[in-house]
């Protein structure tokens, strides 16, 4: 007789605990909770306690104290805490939409939710434009829409804010960086995949703390958040100081958790030489973030802290002109980190709509590099108003040298398309827009690098159509051609052909009509930061605005597009557009397993035509959900 | 063969752009140019709209002739039939070109330009300039006129007014605070001086002095076009909107009529 198999019982195992409250839920209850501790704390050592409860250090604290309860509520206790000091028990499973709203490690899983993230944050931000644009259908003086002059500028700030931390540095790196990087080089997952999980959960903090920053106080300094102005505004500053500061180390995480994957974990055969476009465009984008994000974290920490004590650092007494270069030192290389990904995408899209090999593709990633080692010598193209005669040739100079690499990704594209055999389908069609409106964006550039053009439309509306035509005809008309082109893989199926090429046209045209005016506007005498303005400018600003509600009308077009297709669409295969890269080659949706087997790589993803083997040796069955 | 379409179309679309360009700069593409300042930067402007205007045609062309030329027809697949990995006449002419295009306009018009505009700031340095002390202040502009005794110019409403003589050159003082209160000067902000018919704008930092010299050359006034206005252009809290003031450019017996006016009418 066989004798019953005895059963060990490790002390430290925990039943499985069953979790009455959702992540998010419980996240929030310990943020408040957090909150009132961190608040609670400086109230016992206030000298003046009780006159307000909440002083400034104390929505300090009260915040840190909110953020640690926060991401320990939404699953920091279990899955960081727990196990850092040996406490182990099973891991819950959600599934379906429940695992967004929870802890994760899956890169895919984590892609998504910034995703989520950065559309949420464009949708306020966004409304917040469509506000200013009905404020500025009237010249004054009195204000329509905003009862004082004050929270116009607040709104401005935010927008701004909102659109470059947490939509335009966030969509292409932490959102399609963390999905698509490890399947284009074949990994099953990040390297860093625990923090990143966590990382993830620094955005909501950080959008809603811009985002509600003006009920401590309204704040005039916009998104630049230049001093002393920012020392003298009312409380919301600290709100957006710390809110930046929370998306800005969610960024650098992503960025060093990407770098590490892609140089570590590619699959057999993919050489350097081999590296997706995207993923040099990400690689190079992340190192820029590990460079300049410590530096405008450390320049907003030290602002903060001048602004508390106060230290008269940047005030008369100080030298205000050093925030200004520390602040546009980060602040240049953050738009080539907003628009690296775009160009990069290009030359992922383009050759596989044209089922062309990709151009030069050595000066494509030429380009990039170059652009990484201008980018931190232009800086003080922002500064002509306020420098020194004789720092203006030297940055004058390596801004107009800067242009010759980002033109490089218009060699290759246009290299790639003629000749071609170029299906204009919905992410053909952006990504041709996206050229179209960078290049203007990039020649309207030229003209504010001139300095003595500079000294007229600097902090004009001209300006304002430079970079929205460059970051919004670049990052945002690229990064919906990417949506795309792989929500084929991100939901298994397919967008509407006449529903996508209408949204896509009528966002270009209504893009276009808008923002064109704002160089006309700007000659014409209209700075920047004033909800009114001389009445001779009223027929451009209605004319204007106008634009600008249908342009928003049609990036909710395109959302409709995109959520109808993911919810109701026509299933597809796994390669609908006949790509060549490793995504293409995994059916598996979010939450699964990439690849069953590690595909090895024997040629390069560009190739076409005669001479071209397939890229990949062994194509490997993964499992794939096809419903 | 169809390089020689597209260099046919790109040579006809450029004359069509120069002439556009050539019918916008004969309208004026500043509006407005009051100064020997606005003219430079205007000037600056003009040579570059030409400038561009073949790399403008030639770009877009590029963009869109391959989606007219050779798109996919419908249902058909397969790979293009020509292939190309690298074409070393086509990326080094590119390469060539737009660095040499590059160095060209930093030459003209930005260095020379701005040559120019230091020319004109050392030369009138001399010549018995107005001295026009701007004090930037949350949220108002202050003109004292220490020539004159003048400590604050205002009109007949008590509004802060800037009135200069045409054609002689005025050297404006830029610094940041009151006068007229005695406060921390740590309250102050950053403003920008900007006359958009002058066509320059000039920051005011606080703790700094800094100076630019401007020669009007056009009589005219804010009543006349309201491109004659100084207007903070750097933000500075909640009044910046409003931190604007009428500006009138006279003949010099005017000017004189107007000093004594001032003198007779002191702000306080």
């Amino acid at each position: 007789m066989a004798q019953p198999q005895a059963v060990v019982e490790t002390p430290t195992m925990r039943p499985r605990a069953r979790r009455s409250m959702p992540p998010v839920t419980r996240g929030a209850l310990w943020a408040l909770i957090g909150y009132l501790v961190g608040a609670l704390l400086i109230y016992v050592v206030d000298p003046q306690r009780g006159h307000p409860f909440l002083t400034e250090p104390a929505e300090i604290i009260g915040w840190l104290g909110a953020v640690i309860g926060w991401l320990l509520g939404v699953g920091a206790l279990e899955h960081v805490i727990h196990p850092l000091v040996g406490i182990e028990h099973e891991e819950p499973r959600y599934e379906g939409w429940r695992k967004y709203f929870s802890y994760a490690t899956d890169h895919k899983v984590i892609g998504i939710q910034y995703m989520f993230n950065s559309i949420g944050a464009f949708g306020i931000a966004g409304f917040i434009a469509m506000a200013m644009r009905v404020e500025l259908m009237s010249p004054g003086p009195w204000t329509i829409l905003f009862q004082y002059p004050e929270q116009y500028l607040n709104a401005v700030g935010i927008h701004g804010s909102l659109m470059i931390f947490s939509v335009a540095t966030v969509f292409f790196v932490g959102g399609l960086g963390n999905y698509f990087v490890p399947l284009l080089v074949g990994a099953r997952e990040t390297v860093f995949s625990r923090i990143s999980g966590i990382a993830v959960w620094l955005m909501p903090v950080g959008i809603l703390s811009i985002a509600l920053s003006p009920v401590l106080g309204y704040w005039t300094a916009g998104w630049r958040d230049y001093e002393p102005l920012m020392q003298a505004d009312p409380s919301g500053t600290v709100y957006y100081y710390l809110g930046v500061a929370a998306i800005l180390i969610s960024s650098f995480i992503v960025s060093a958790n990407l770098i590490t994957t892609i140089l570590f974990q590619r699959a057999p055969g993919l050489t350097w030489n081999r590296l997706p476009m995207f993923c040099w465009g990400i690689l190079v984008t992340a190192l820029l973030n590990l460079i300049w994000l410590p530096e405008i974290i450390a320049t907003f920490l030290v602002a903060l802290v001048s602004r508390e004590i106060p230290l008269q650092l940047f005030t008369a007494h100080g030298f205000p002109l050093l925030y200004l270069n520390l602040f546009w030192l980060f602040g240049h290389p953050e738009v080539y980190i907003i628009v690296l990904p775009a160009l990069a995408i290009w030359q992922e899209i383009l050759p596989v709509m044209g089922q062309k090999t990709l151009f030069a593709r050595n000066v494509g990633i030429i380009g990039l590099a170059f652009v990484l080692l201008l980018s931190g010598m232009v800086w003080g193209h922002h500064l002509f108003t306020n420098m020194s005669n004789q720092e203006m040739l030297g940055f004058s100079f390596f801004t107009e040298m800067i242009s010759i690499p980002t033109g490089f990704a218009y060699l290759t594209s246009i290299g790639t398309t003629w000749n071609s055999k170029l299906r204009l389908n919905v992410p053909t069609l952006f990504v041709l827009f996206s050229m179209f409106n960078f290049f203007i964006g990039g020649i309207t550039g030229l003209f504010v690098a001139d300095v003595p053009i500079n000294f007229q439309v600097h902090n004009t509306m001209f300006v304002v159509g430079h970079f929205h035509y460059t970051i919004i005809g670049g990052m945002v008309f690229s990064g919906l051609a990417a949506l795309y082109y792989w929500l084929p893989k991100l939901s298994g199926r397919m967008y509407d052909e006449f529903w996508g090429k209408f949204a896509a046209i009528a966002t270009f045209i209504t893009f276009n009509f808008t923002f064109m005016q704002f160089f006309i506007l700007g000659i014409d005498g209209m700075p920047r930061w004033v909800p009114v303005y001389p009445r001779y400018m009223q027929g451009l600003e209605d004319s204007i605005s106008i634009g600008a509600f249908c342009l928003g009308a049609s990036f909710l077009l395109n959302a409709w597009v995109i959520w109808k297709a993911w919810v109701k669409g026509p299933k597809v295969g796994p390669n609908p557009w006949n790509g060549r890269t490793l995504e293409w080659v995994t059916t598996a949706r979010p939450g699964e397993e990439s690849f069953r087997e590690i595909p090895v790589v024997q040629a390069s993803f560009y190739v076409y035509g005669d001479g071209s083997q397939p890229a990949v040796v062994t194509v490997p069955e993964s499992p794939g959900v096809t419903a | 063969m169809d390089i020689v379409i597209f260099g046919i179309l790109w040579v006809l679309l450029t004359g069509v752009a120069e002439w556009g360009v050539h019918d916008w700069v004969m309208h004026g593409t500043y509006y407005i140019t009051a100064s020997n300042t606005a003219v430079i930067s205007q000037d600056a402007f003009n040579f570059l709209l030409f400038a561009i205007a073949p790399i403008v045609v030639f770009v877009v062309l590029a963009i869109f002739y391959p989606a007219v030329r050779f798109h996919a027809r419908r249902g058909e697949t397969g790979e293009a039939p020509v292939q190309k990995r690298f074409n070393p006449v086509m990326v080094w002419t590119w390469i060539l070109v737009s660095f040499f295009f590059n160095v060209f306009v930093w030459v003209h018009p930005t260095a020379s330009g701005l040559q120019a505009f230091w020319n004109a700031q050392t030369a009138y340095a001399d010549s018995n300039p107005l001295i026009v002390h701007v004090y930037g202040r949350q949220w108002e502009w202050i003109y004292d006129y220490p020539q004159y005794g003048i400590s604050q110019a205002v009109d007949k409403n008590g509004e802060d007014i800037l009135v200069l003589p045409v054609n002689r050159p005025v050297k404006f003082i830029l610094t940041s605070g009151d006068p007229f209160h005695a406060y921390d000067s740590r309250v102050d902000v950053i403003h920008s001086f900007w006359i958009p018919a002058f066509g320059v704008k000039w920051d005011v930092i606080p703790g700094e002095t800094r100076t630019i010299t401007i020669v009007p050359n056009k009589i005219t006034s804010t009543a006349e076009n309201p491109r004659v206005r100084v207007q903070c252009a750097e933000v500075c809290g909640a009044g910046h909107p409003y931190m604007i003031t009428d500006l009138r450019i006279v003949s010099a017996s005017d000017f004189a009529k107007w000093v004594a006016w001032e003198k007779a009418h002191p702000a306080d």
